[in-house]
């Protein structure tokens, strides 16, 4: 057999882990591990530089395996099998260890890291040892994507394949298209009618001959793997229908918080006190009139209500200062006489021409009045002289505590995560953050796939965004789903369960915990076997198996008990 | 000087560990003696490799899985939570503070709830001072070598160091 020859890189991210940690100590503890045949540190190891020296030493020191620490392998794990692969290795004879995201950014004693860092990497090393060649499988992609939502985002993402030819199932739990942009009278900052380019795009969507629209309806059950995905959708009360798919874009948009749970506006008790939805439905209808059909002399706009607060939500909903600033540019065309006032916690009118509308609104005599979000939100109550009521609160540029009348006072709601955010989650076994909004793959570098391959999350499902943001993350999602509908096949998932039939015992434990079925007894063998094609790799069987017949591929008992014994070992200190 | 304990932690790889990686994006700082390893999902967490992770001289060891219900492969979760109520009886019998291995649901959102629990796991560790199983099975070994020979085979710890 080859001998074992190990490399092993450690990486200084920048200062991000030398500061930190003593790399040049770490890769000198491991010149003497068993097996090692060299241990080098640098600056970028994920750099093509970097690359390049670990793609060189493979050639020329004819190793064999690899062990690169660095960060977290969700994040570079892929870019190193690269590498391995483009020196002619198997992929999967590297390891890594994260002595990044789960050491120096979380450890402030650099001795201490340091020793850390070294246990981590023996860890590896020792891993390593035992790591078998994987060949990948290739399995051919259905064509057709499954879009969950029709808001902008799922309408965009719909018609993008559909004109490219492939067929779309877009599954809408309301009765009608267009979600949140629906309600919106005119955009900004430009003021564009956005129901008028939507009706174009919806009558483009019912009409097209790639779309199949499920109105009233949910996606039940999703199992498969991506490019073989089939799934369960209840239409209306009853009627359930099975559909395949290659892949799956999650739109399901977000929706605004109730105002009543924040008691000092008195959402729900002042007629005067809308939210900006409703007010959206009063502009739709041509004319600003609260709800006793009066033309208001004192407008109010109240910016986050509900956002950028730790008792509510803690986000800021992006998109609600550019709405306020339209609104105050609507009502001064509507009622030239009007007070306007804008009572805000922080203006933020960045992106293209936000700013601008911003200086121009304040040139039209609206008054805009600063409140601190956190000690001194505004509290509205009856006006016991005027008309409508009254807003208390202490301006925060003057200092002073003010008193504004209005008869009609618009909340700028906080926007929270659909309510089917959590079931769609479990279902296509992607994960929420803490405010209940989607967690995209890699917040900077791969903004809208998923840890799940085959699912994409486009639009205000993973956070608030605005209508260019949504449209542009559906037109990325379809591109990617293009892509590999273009290459006709995708590669799978490696790590599945094996059966040594030659230790089996025919228990059949292991088909009782298999949470797909992927397990089958073969009555005439009388022992267990694996359908790779359902496998996922997640090793529950191999845990159960009693006489270690079963192993997950990649996370051998063997590769985990040496990973333990690696980082058990004495390390040198300092 | 106060005793610095060593744990091993075994983190799926969907929400626990991409919790932790969380914590380490967030700069939280938390505990150094935490030592992560990494597995697919909690149900992969053969009792073994806790049992292995006491004997190597780990003084705690730290399972985080998905919450119930968000289990990546549905329901591996549930498996480790079974497994790890007969584990924690087993190892109750054989002397070992129950305490020192813990069970806990880490999302991929809660960087901020890893760190407060390796923080947490890492003090009642050190109030429980250094296992000594490591060198109880050293002394056992000693006294009866036939044992030693036996042992290791039948709870899956041999050795993996070429063989």
């Amino acid at each position: 057999m080859e001998k074992t020859r190990i490399g092993v890189y450690v990486c200084w991210c920048g200062t991000n882990i030398a500061m930190m940690v003593d790399v040049e100590a770490v890769a000198k503890e491991m010149e003497s591990r068993q097996n090692v045949v060299l241990a080098r540190t640098y600056k970028y190891m994920c750099s093509d530089p970097g690359q390049d020296m670990v793609i060189r030493d493979i050639k020329e020191h004819k190793l064999n395996r690899v062990v690169i620490a660095a960060c977290s392998p969700r994040i570079h794990e892929n870019t190193f099998r690269k590498a391995l692969e483009n020196a002619g290795l198997n992929p999967y004879m590297l390891q890594m260890a994260n002595i990044r995201e789960q050491n120096s950014w979380v450890h402030s004693d650099r001795i201490e890291a340091t020793r850390k860092a070294k246990s981590l990497v023996a860890g590896a090393v020792s891993r390593v040892n035992h790591h078998q060649p994987l060949n990948k499988r290739e399995v051919p992609v259905n064509p057709a994507s499954l879009i969950i939502g029709g808001g902008i985002s799922g309408i965009t993402a719909a018609l993008e394949l559909a004109d490219a030819g492939k067929r779309v199932y877009l599954v809408e739990k309301e009765s009608e298209l267009g979600g949140i942009a629906a309600m919106l009278d005119l955009t900004s900052p430009h003021f564009y009618s956005i129901s008028d380019s939507l009706k174009t795009l919806i009558r483009r969507i019912e009409v097209h001959q790639n779309i199949k629209v499920y109105m009233d309806s949910q996606v039940k059950q999703i199992n498969g793997y991506v490019g073989n995905f089939n799934g369960e959708i209840k239409i209306g009360n009853k009627k359930v229908k099975n559909i395949d798919f290659g892949n799956i874009v999650v739109a399901t948009g977000l929706k605004p918080i109730k105002p009543e749970t924040i008691e000092n506006y008195g959402y729900g008790v002042f007629s005067e006190v809308i939210t900006s939805l409703d007010f959206e439905q009063v502009l739709k209808k041509g004319s600003v009139l609260n709800a006793y059909g009066i033309k208001p002399k004192n407008v109010a706009i109240i910016h986050c209500v509900g956002s950028r607060n730790e008792d509510y939500k803690p986000y800021c909903s992006r998109t609600c200062c550019m709405t306020a600033l339209k609104y105050a540019n609507m009502i001064r065309s509507a009622l030239p006489e009007a007070n306007v006032y804008q009572m805000y916690a922080d203006m933020r009118a960045y992106g293209k021409h936000c700013e601008e509308l911003y200086a121009d609104t304040s040139g039209k005599n609206v008054l805009f009045l600063m409140y601190d979000q956190r000690e001194g939100m505004p509290i509205i109550e009856k006006d016991a002289i005027g008309p409508g009521v009254l807003i208390k609160f202490n301006e925060r540029l003057s200092g002073e505590d003010i008193e504004v009348p209005a008869e009609l006072v618009i909340l700028m709601t906080a926007m929270e995560s659909g309510k089917d955010a959590k079931s769609i989650s479990q279902m296509t076994g992607t994960s929420l953050d803490a405010n209940g909004f989607f967690i995209e793959k890699h917040p900077k570098l791969d903004p809208v796939s998923t840890t799940t391959d085959g699912v994409y999350v486009v639009g205000s499902c993973q956070s608030p965004k605005n209508i260019p943001e949504s449209v542009s993350q559906a037109r990325a999602a379809t591109a990617n789903i293009l892509a590999t509908i273009a290459k006709g096949y995708v590669e799978v998932e490696v790590i599945t369960a094996e059966v040594n039939e030659d230790i089996c015992c025919g228990c059949q434990f292991c088909i009782q915990v298999c949470p797909y079925g992927a397990n089958n007894y073969d009555q005439r063998k009388a022992v267990s076997s694996v359908n790779e094609a359902l496998c996922k790799g997640c090793g529950t069987c191999g845990s159960a198996c009693p006489s270690g017949a079963i192993s997950t591929r990649h996370f051998t008992d063997k590769q985990i008990l040496s990973q333990i014994e690696g980082i058990m070992a004495e390390v040198g200190s300092g | 000087m106060e005793y610095n304990p060593t744990i091993v932690s075994f983190l799926c790889n969907w929400c626990s560990y991409t919790g932790a990686d969380l914590a380490g994006t967030s700069r939280m700082k938390y505990a150094s003696n935490i030592r992560v390893i990494r597995v697919m999902c909690s149900g992969r967490i053969d009792p073994t490799f806790v049992l292995k992770a006491f004997t190597e001289g780990a003084d705690g060891v730290l399972l985080c899985g998905c919450h119930p219900g968000d289990c990546h492969y549905h329901e591996g979760n549930y498996k480790c939570l079974r497994r790890f109520h007969l584990l924690q009886k087993y190892l109750d019998q054989m002397g070992v503070d129950k305490k020192r291995i813990r069970l806990e649901w880490i999302s991929a959102s809660e960087g901020k709830e890893f760190a407060e629990l390796a923080n947490e796991f890492s003090e009642t560790i050190k109030k429980l001072g250094k296992s000594n199983i490591k060198e109880e099975m050293k002394v056992e070994d000693k006294k009866s070598p036939e044992s030693a020979v036996h042992r290791p085979a039948r709870m899956g710890l041999q050795s993996t160091v070429e063989s």
